[in-house]
């Protein structure tokens, strides 16, 4: 709450009374609102917030000392922890220095205000950015990626003020287009949704991105977010489009959903909140054509389950993230598939009879839904799980295995699309990770 | 001795709008209600409304449905608008969870 009317300008504080989650639920006793009931005539009479303005924008340095860096080092760890900023995994303290070397990345002023991050409202800068990634053991070059990522979490249209606070879990997935994924390292094949040392920018990127969530957004678990799991907030989600095993004619994400040129860099964000591996292929001695519909299906299947969160993105986001490896892609291209003709397939295949929504209550979250087009969805039956075939996001992307394909659960009202931009240096940001890190080409990887 | 400094990461916020100033007393004031109607508020703000009624003499307490009810419809800014037309001194808004 404290972060909701940050949000909204005023100081963090709230004239509330809170209670434990017993009395609201089904059935409950509630008593207790008569025992403390003059903190309610208090509220309204006598509250004030206690609050002191700092300087908007500006990050303050803090100090540690130990006797030896070892010693330093462990001190600002503990620091990061009791002050409710890091994530339970050491981290780099963000160091003037190491600052100074990631902001190298940017294609904007260092205290170029990207926005105020919700629900909290801290204030977002280019700096802000590079502390967390450099907390979160990023380089340089990955923080074009990452400017670009915070721009879309912050688009009004991406709904994130409730998503960072809500119980459903949801977490940000991160998709990139375009030459900057291989020149950064960053995954699109085998284990690209990680961790993987030979392609590590994913990594810090969704890290860093989680650190901003929490210490600029205020998500902090139970605290700033109701989110019961939080699955996937470690690093978040973030890979590339494999472009190179697009088959011929199939058009990259970023040019399908937001029109971007191919070969330009992008990213595309989305809210999820489920992960899970589907598998995909067949296993006796099914024909290509076969194989390939039995494993539609079986990918329609995963998608047609009544929980009810692709209730957020029915009309203008998406139900999810279908990946599917692109040795599978080249397969079903030359049996005449498109991803025009997997939406399609997927939208009506995962539809729900009514009679299924209704043993488990579903119409009622449909009926209560703000948006007039999902209280108007109940009216079909079987029940479609969105709008529209385009709504489903498919990114060829995975190791080249036929095997599996992979479903990220939507929760997420809008896609929002970021070109991503790099410094006139980029170029030799690339030259210095290859010094550090090896060649970065595929003949370098094992 | 090893020195290490490194920057705060939490940003900065920016307060753009006091909140709301209190009354000076409840007695004879208009208070409205807004329910997002989960989390039990069927039953909790009712309650609520029965206890000011009961402590203070001449306090008008709006009922429930005064106003729009439910996630969806609160935070529209014409719910705001009927609220401040309604001419309440104070508003209560529940349940957060």
């Amino acid at each position: 709450m404290k972060n909701a009317v940050s949000g909204l300008g005023l100081a963090p504080d709230a004239a509330m009374i809170t209670f434990p989650i017993d009395m609201f639920l089904p059935g409950s006793d509630i008593a207790a609102l008569e025992k403390r009931k003059q903190e309610f005539y208090d509220a309204l009479t006598q509250w004030k917030p206690a609050f002191a303005q700092a300087a908007p924008g500006v990050s303050p340095l803090v100090s540690v000392e130990g006797a030896t860096y070892e010693e330093a080092l462990d001190k600002a760890n503990y620091l990061l922890i009791t002050n409710l900023w890091g994530d339970g995994l050491p981290l780099w303290p963000a160091t003037k220095e190491r600052v100074d070397r990631i902001i190298r990345g940017a294609a904007l002023p260092r205290d170029h205000v990207i926005g105020k991050f919700p629900p909290r409202g801290g204030i977002t800068t280019v700096e802000t950015c590079a502390i967390a990634l450099a907390m979160a053991g990023g380089r340089p070059e990955y923080l074009p990626v990452l400017v670009a990522a915070v721009e879309a979490f912050l688009d009004p249209e991406s709904n994130a003020e409730q998503l960072q606070a809500a119980s459903g879990s949801a977490y940000p997935v991160v998709i990139v287009n375009g030459p900057i994924a291989k020149q950064i390292r960053l995954n699109s094949g085998f284990g690209c949704l990680g961790p993987d040392p030979q392609r590590p920018a994913g990594a810090s990127i969704g890290r860093a991105l989680r650190l901003i969530q929490q210490n600029v957004g205020g998500a902090l678990p139970g605290i700033g977010a109701m989110a019961n799991y939080g699955g996937m907030r470690y690093t978040n989600a973030v890979f590339a489009e494999d472009e190179e095993n697009l088959p011929r004619g199939w058009l990259p994400h970023a040019t399908e959903r937001h029109g971007f040129a191919q070969d330009s860099n992008s990213i595309s964000l989305v809210f999820a909140n489920g992960a899970i591996n589907i598998r995909r292929r067949g296993a006796k001695k099914e024909t290509p054509e076969e194989d390939t519909l039995q494993g539609m299906h079986r990918m329609a299947d995963f998608m047609r389950t009544p929980n009810l969160t692709n209730l957020t993105g029915y009309e203008k986001g998406t139900p999810g993230v279908i990946m599917i490896p692109g040795v599978v892609a080249q397969t079903m291209a030359r049996l005449g598939w498109t991803k025009r003709s997997m939406r399609e397939f997927f939208f009506e295949h995962s539809k729900i009879p009514l009679a299924d929504l209704r043993r488990n209550g579903g119409p009622a979250w449909i009926e209560i839904d703000a948006n007039p087009r999902v209280r108007e969805s109940i009216e079909h039956d079987p029940w479609p799980i969105t709008l529209k075939p385009d709504n489903f996001v498919i990114i060829v992307a995975g190791g080249g295995h036929p095997t599996n394909s992979f479903w990220l659960q939507g929760y997420s009202p809008r896609v929002i699309g970021r070109e991503v931009r790099v410094p006139e240096s980029f170029d030799q940001l690339l030259v210095e990770a290859d010094r550090d890190l090896g060649c970065g080409s595929d003949a370098c990887m094992i | 001795m090893v020195k290490l400094d490194f920057y705060d990461p939490s940003g900065g916020i920016e307060v753009t709008q006091p909140h709301a100033p209190r009354l000076d007393k409840l007695a004879g004031k208009r208070i409205g209600i807004v329910t997002n109607e989960q989390w039990q508020a069927f039953r909790t703000l009712p309650l609520l409304k029965k206890l000011f009624e009961q402590d203070f003499p001449g306090i008008e307490m709006l009922p429930i449905d005064a106003f729009p009810q439910g996630n969806a419809l609160i935070g529209e800014e014409d719910t705001a608008k009927l609220i401040k037309k309604s001419g309440v001194d104070a508003v209560i808004v529940g349940n957060a969870a």
